[in-house]
């Protein structure tokens, strides 16, 4: 009765003005136990009625980076040698994870209707979800990627440990786009299809599938992009450094805080008013 | 005794959007939607005590359940404020939020924890849940293979075995057999006795006399009753056959002329008089004048009562294929229906339909057709008053009073002791008689039914064959002799 009695006694009040920044993260904090089992679900269900299983979260991103990796290296030669099929793999598995994630976190209001029209809980949680429950995903498919990198004549080395905060980069960066696109998305329903596009083009945008100096003097101006920043710390860690990163990363890094306050704060003062839409 | 729930000067507006915001298009300065606002709750200012139930009333858009919305905190208000005490619990029409693809059992733990429970907690009563939904054989079979009772029964399960302090319910009574019905007022009674607040949003005004004592009537969107729930279904009944007949003169018989045929009235006259409110078992004359805008020949007539959700409660129709008059463009007539609301309580339309003479094109659906209000029998639902009796062994367990409260008709003062006489006696085969009326001049030569009716002994009301005072009708019953 002891834990019951808490919410017994709380008093809740509706008024027209969002939450305080401080009542909105409690709560968004009381539900973690929500959000963990809403993200355990979440990537159970994508996979339990598959006969492969798990194994489609690691395979299919893996074999995009093979391809890719082949294509670009072999076919196409934008770059060479088997450092660069590694340089490609590390860069596409990362950018693999940031799509999904903002694919599916970006819609995740809209689609996650039926979940929230009757009973409120913070709506951030649905965004989060995607977040949290492709990481796993992620995380097997770079173990895997490391594993094979010294086929290819990489030696491995300390540096690895910088995939950690490359990793938390990548989960804050595309939890911050989706935050706010997910909020933008009950707005306005063209963003679905605007993210479509835009995750197409993104790609090419930043050093992924091919060397930042091939583009000479544009090369530069792909450090513009919060997603070089990124992935220049997967290339680190993977093939070793290959040239100036610190520009890249402080912009991935702005980016990141300034994309994760605006999505809390659109998320925190629309709600309770997502609902209206919908 | 302390509010549970209080309601100040709460408010909600929406945008009414001329067309769904588009991203591009509000980008450009000069093409903004134009939007109206639209409040769908007004002004409400209501206090409800800690271990009260109460019911919402009214009409479809007037603002339920919005109101019910902003109580779950799943919409804010636009203005005014809310205060709840305690755990929440909404079920809001069909299940609480279940994930398609997630089976029942980890739809039970998510619901659970969405409405404030603790993963230990929902184990404890695991058990219990799955036995009250009568899910057991189920419960690892994914949601999106369930039935919509079988849905709804789990979401009734979680949310009534969550202990809240506020239970809403939407609707809930509406789907789900009848069964399961009875177990969810009995499970609702039992949180009333532990104390829970509990607020019904209902269009069954049954499950809110059963449940409420109290209840709330909202007209578009502000409150214009808050008192005894007896007292609100009338007024709420008063206010929707006052919407109706709005609705009706708005409408005008100018656009009501769009078909072949034109309603002119419609009138329920009971024997004290037009009413909307009649009595079982008193005999009503359902009197409709319409006007013929194109000649047709031989007409037929179909009568329905149909129930507030749109159920069929009945339908009667004159024999079709029968040739008997030609009615001229402009002509008007007036049909008579005499029929007793053997129904259950509730609203009920009165519905009539013209059809050509094979049936098979409809001339005029008076579809907004009459409201009329029945009250219930004490202790009875459904649509019809099949005026049943129980008895347990030797032992009469029927309330013969309320027998005849409902049904206090002419002929009936011999039931009122009970015991010995039959109550059916008397009603079995009156109801089933309507009739109509057209003038006794136009009536064909050898018109088929002309002797229909004499050759049984007459009732009051019902096969007077004596033509009436004004406008000299004849009485001639639809309904065929037997040969």
């Amino acid at each position: 009765m002891q834990p019951a009695d808490r919410r017994h006694q709380q008093v809740l009040e509706f008024a027209p003005h969002p939450e305080t920044r401080r009542q909105w993260f409690a709560q968004l904090w009381s539900y973690r136990s929500v959000l963990d089992i809403l993200a355990r679900r979440d990537f159970q269900t994508r996979y339990k009625r598959a006969s492969l299983g798990v194994i489609w979260a690691v395979a299919v991103p893996l074999l995009q980076a093979a391809v890719m990796a082949f294509v670009f290296s072999h076919v196409l030669r934008v770059g060479s040698g088997q450092r660069f099929a590694v340089y490609v793999m590390s860069g596409v598995v990362a950018y693999t994870y940031f799509s999904t994630v903002v694919q599916a976190g970006s819609t995740a209001i809209v689609d996650g209707a039926g979940l929230t029209d009757k009973v409120w809980f913070p709506r951030a949680l649905l965004v989060i979800v995607p977040a949290l429950s492709s990481l796993v995903g992620f995380v097997v498919t770079l173990v895997v990627v490391v594993a094979i990198t010294p086929v290819f004549g990489v030696s491995l080395g300390p540096r690895l440990l910088l995939l950690i905060p490359a990793t938390a980069l990548l989960f804050a960066f595309s939890l911050g786009v989706s935050l706010v696109l997910g909020a933008l998305h009950v707005y306005f329903r063209d963003v679905r299809f605007l993210v479509l596009a835009a995750l197409t083009i993104l790609i090419y945008l930043a050093p992924i599938v091919y060397p930042q100096t091939q583009l000479h003097r544009f090369g530069p101006w792909l450090d513009f992009n919060p997603l070089t920043g990124i992935v220049v710390l997967f290339h680190m860690s993977t093939v070793g450094s290959g040239g100036p990163w610190v520009r890249a990363v402080v912009v991935s890094v702005c980016a990141t805080a300034v994309l994760l306050l605006a999505g809390t704060e659109a998320q925190r003062r629309h709600d309770r008013l997502f609902v209206d839409l919908l | 005794m302390t509010a549970a729930i209080e309601l100040d000067g709460v408010g909600k507006r929406y945008w009414q959007l001329s067309q769904q915001a588009m991203l591009l298009k509000s980008l450009l300065p000069f093409s903004r939607p134009t939007k109206t606002e639209r409040w769908a709750v007004r002004n409400l200012t209501a206090s409800i005590e800690v271990g009260e139930t109460v019911g919402i009333l009214g009409r479809n858009g007037a603002g339920k359940t919005t109101l019910l919305r902003m109580l779950a905190g799943v919409s804010r208000p636009t203005e005014g404020r809310i205060r709840i005490r305690g755990q929440v619990a909404p079920l809001i029409s069909m299940g609480v939020g279940f994930h398609q693809e997630m089976s029942g059992r980890e739809n039970v733990y998510v619901n659970g924890m969405l409405l404030g429970l603790s993963q230990a907690e929902i184990t404890r009563r695991f058990d219990q849940i799955v036995e009250f939904a009568e899910l057991a054989d189920f419960i690892d079979t994914p949601v999106k293979f369930y039935s919509s009772g079988m849905y709804m029964r789990l979401g009734f399960a979680v949310a009534a075995h969550v202990d809240p302090d506020v239970l809403l319910v939407d609707e809930v009574l509406a789907v789900g057999d009848v069964a399961f019905q009875l177990k969810c007022i009995d499970r609702m009674r039992r949180l009333q006795q532990e104390g829970a607040t509990i607020v019904v949003v209902s269009h069954s005004m049954h499950a809110v006399r059963l449940l409420c004592p109290r209840a709330l009537l909202i007209r578009r969107g502000e409150l214009v009753f808050d008192g005894d729930s007896e007292t609100a279904i009338s007024k709420h009944h008063e206010l929707l056959t006052l919407d109706a007949a709005e609705l009706a003169t708005a409408a005008g018989d100018e656009s009501n002329r769009t078909g072949d045929v034109t309603i002119l009235s419609r009138e329920l006259r009971g024997p004290n008089g037009p009413t909307h409110h009649p009595d079982q078992d008193e005999v009503l004359t359902y009197v409709v004048a319409l006007r013929f805008e194109r000649p047709v020949e031989s007409p037929q007539m179909v009568f329905q009562v149909v129930t507030d959700v749109g159920i069929l409660a009945y339908s009667m129709q004159t024999t079709l294929g029968r040739s008997w008059r030609r009615f001229e463009a402009g002509e008007t007539v007036q049909t008579e229906i005499v029929f007793r609301p053997r129904l259950g309580g509730g609203t009920f339309r009165l519905v009539l339909v013209v059809t050509d003479r094979s049936g098979n094109s409809v001339l005029c659906r008076d579809a907004d057709g009459f409201l009329m209000y029945t009250a219930p029998r004490l202790g009875t639902a459904g649509i019809a008053e099949l005026e049943a009796t129980i008895a347990v062994g030797e032992h009469d367990m029927t309330d013969h009073d309320s027998l005849l409260l409902a049904s206090a008709g002419p002929g009936r003062a011999g039931d009122r002791d009970g015991a010995g006489s039959d109550p059916l006696a008397d009603g079995n085969d009156i109801g089933a008689q309507p009739a109509w009326v057209v003038e006794p001049g136009e009536r064909p030569e050898g018109h088929p039914w002309r002797d229909v009716g004499v050759d049984r002994p007459l009732r009051p009301g019902l096969d007077n064959p004596e033509p009436s005072a004004p406008g000299e009708l004849l009485h001639i019953p639809l309904v065929e002799p037997e040969t």
